[in-house]
């Protein structure tokens, strides 16, 4: 079968949420002698931007983008698993994120963990229920050009605020970017915190940290 | 007219004196506690200190009826969920790992309502009835059969379950739908006057609409069939996709945040449905000022709101200010 026809039928099964459809195309391509960095930026990686579209627009609900992205996640390990040792995928920037201490919904930052390593970004998840000194000693230790935190509560958001001064006091905020999420963030909280932007979609986050990173 | 003359005007389809102002959701800020002196954790554990909290909801901020309890976790933590206390600024969640896998049979145990916190809840009730003489309605919280779904299982594999397997979501909706009844009709004893039922997993922002339509709508239908007492139905977020059926599952009120279209609850759920609602808690109620949350309030008074009040459950950091303004809207109209 011909490249176009693998990257097709990928993309598809991403569509479909179909994750045992997803596996057996990962692993029938490579069998087929594909380029797994080919298989995932433009087969598996075209479908779930698509889903992301598609929830974005209200056609597509929570749901059925995380079977999706179950779906991805799966394809994507069995490709990967198959790349030469040292080649790595591109890499638009690393990412630090987590949901702050004492939140422990994290199912939108889930969400956007898949979303952003599909757009090729360097992804260190931290979970959920982070304490603050977590994510300034991740961000230390892998270099970090971004950090997110998300935060689902007004009780519990008070924690990006807390990082934003952490940041500082560890001499980092100059370094890197942030960037808040979750159910109770807006435009105006990232403002008055002090954090670089709000990203409300995955779209909306992948947009505005491709401007800020450029 | 007394606030609980006021309210039950409204339920009756009467004309109050004015338009009532009153919380679906929790109502409980920092500044309520230090007014009456009584405090987190305590006011989610212990029935005076909730009684306490509660009532400054009518003494302090002067909203038309008082809730109880602050959080969603009553049910779960009797079924069996680990609760994650929220200490003195925070509300109580339900920690990880869930109790339950979906191919698991959960149990609703014969004890439930002297389990966990729930007892302690009961007597808060019983304490405000003695203190309010039926002048005040006491609105009783419980949550819908998803949302204790989601504590059971954990909300992300319960959505996948929702999809790939949803006749397996059948016997957590049961027995979940079975712990708010139980604690409904418990709370109807102790005295309340109005069921506020909260299900945010119900939120087409969380799960399918055709769930809501095809699976909750069920439950929550039997659970109201259930309760004698007037019931509020809050789904989160923008429900426009899901009004219609939450019109039908026998709510007397729907308590809508300003994200959905209270023209169209209108619309699609007819003129006997008393819908609820005014300003969102967060981007404006917490974060704004007086005006702003007076214009919101009057935009939502305009699209046919018929009980002012918070979108969904208040931050407890909101300005105190801010609601007052939000209390006198009502009172002007």
């Amino acid at each position: 079968m011909e490249l176009k026809e693998w990257l097709a039928k990928a993309a598809q099964s991403i569509l479909d949420q179909d994750e045992a459809s997803a596996r057996e195309i990962a692993t029938k391509a490579l069998e087929d002698g594909m380029d797994p960095v080919e298989m995932i930026h433009h087969g598996f990686a075209a479908g779930i931007r698509k889903m992301g579209d598609l929830f974005d627009r209200g056609e597509v609900f929570l749901p059925g983008l995380i079977i999706a992205s179950d779906a991805m996640v799966a394809a994507v390990e069995i490709l990967e698993a198959a790349l030469p040792r040292g080649q790595q995928q591109k890499n638009l920037g690393v990412i630090v994120i987590g949901t702050v201490e004492g939140d422990i919904h994290d199912i939108g930052k889930g969400i956007m963990v898949t979303m952003l390593r599909v757009h090729g970004y360097e992804v260190h998840d931290l979970g959920r229920d982070v304490p603050i000194e977590d994510f300034v000693k991740k961000a230390r230790e892998v270099n970090a050009d971004v950090i997110g935190s998300s935060a689902m509560m007004t009780t519990t958001q008070i924690g990006q605020k807390k990082l934003e001064e952490a940041l500082k006091k560890a001499g980092l905020r100059d370094r890197v970017k942030t960037m808040v999420g979750g159910a109770v963030a807006t435009d105006h909280w990232a403002k008055r915190i002090g954090a670089d932007f709000f990203g409300e979609t995955p779209a909306d986050t992948i947009d505005k940290l491709q401007r800020i990173l450029n | 007219m007394k606030a609980k003359e006021r309210v039950m005007h409204l339920l009756n389809h009467q004309t109050p004196d004015r338009m009532p102002c009153f919380a679906a959701n929790a109502a409980v800020t920092y500044d309520q506690m230090e007014a009456v002196q009584a405090f987190w954790p305590e006011g989610h554990e212990k029935a005076g200190t909730m009684a306490r909290l509660a009532l400054a909801a009518h003494t302090v901020l002067g909203l038309d009826a008082i809730r109880v309890p602050f959080c969603q976790t009553f049910e779960a933590e009797a079924l069996g969920c680990k609760l994650k206390p929220g200490g003195s600024e925070g509300i109580p969640g339900i920690d990880f790992p869930p109790p339950y896998s979906i191919d698991d049979v959960p149990v609703f145990p014969q004890d439930f309502l002297s389990r966990g916190r729930i007892p302690e809840l009961l007597k808060a009730v019983r304490l405000l009835k003695k203190e309010l003489n039926d002048d005040v309605p006491i609105v009783g919280g419980i949550v819908g059969p998803l949302t204790i779904a989601g504590a059971l299982l954990e909300t992300v594999p319960l959505l996948r379950a929702s999809i790939k397997t949803p006749e397996k979501i059948r016997p957590f909706l049961e027995v979940a739908e079975k712990a708010g009844t139980a604690l409904a009709q418990a709370l109807v004893d102790a005295g309340v006057d109005i069921i506020a039922c909260e299900d945010m997993t119900a939120s087409p922002m969380l799960a399918s609409p055709d769930t809501y339509r095809h699976f909750e709508r069920e439950y929550q239908t039997r659970q109201f069939e259930a309760i004698e007492v007037p019931k509020i139905l809050h789904i989160c977020g923008n429900v426009d996709l899901i009004v219609e059926y939450m019109g039908r599952t026998g709510a007397d009120i729907l308590s809508l945040e300003p994200k959905a279209s209270v023209p169209l609850a209108r619309e699609k759920c007819g003129s006997d449905i008393i819908l609820m609602g005014g300003v969102d808690t967060v981007s404006t109620l917490y974060l704004m000022d007086p005006a702003t949350v007076r214009l919101e309030c009057e935009k939502a008074i305009a699209d046919g709101v018929q009980i002012l009040a918070p979108g969904c459950a208040m931050a407890p950091g909101t300005p105190l200010e801010n609601i007052l303004a939000m209390v006198d809207v009502a009172r002007q109209h």
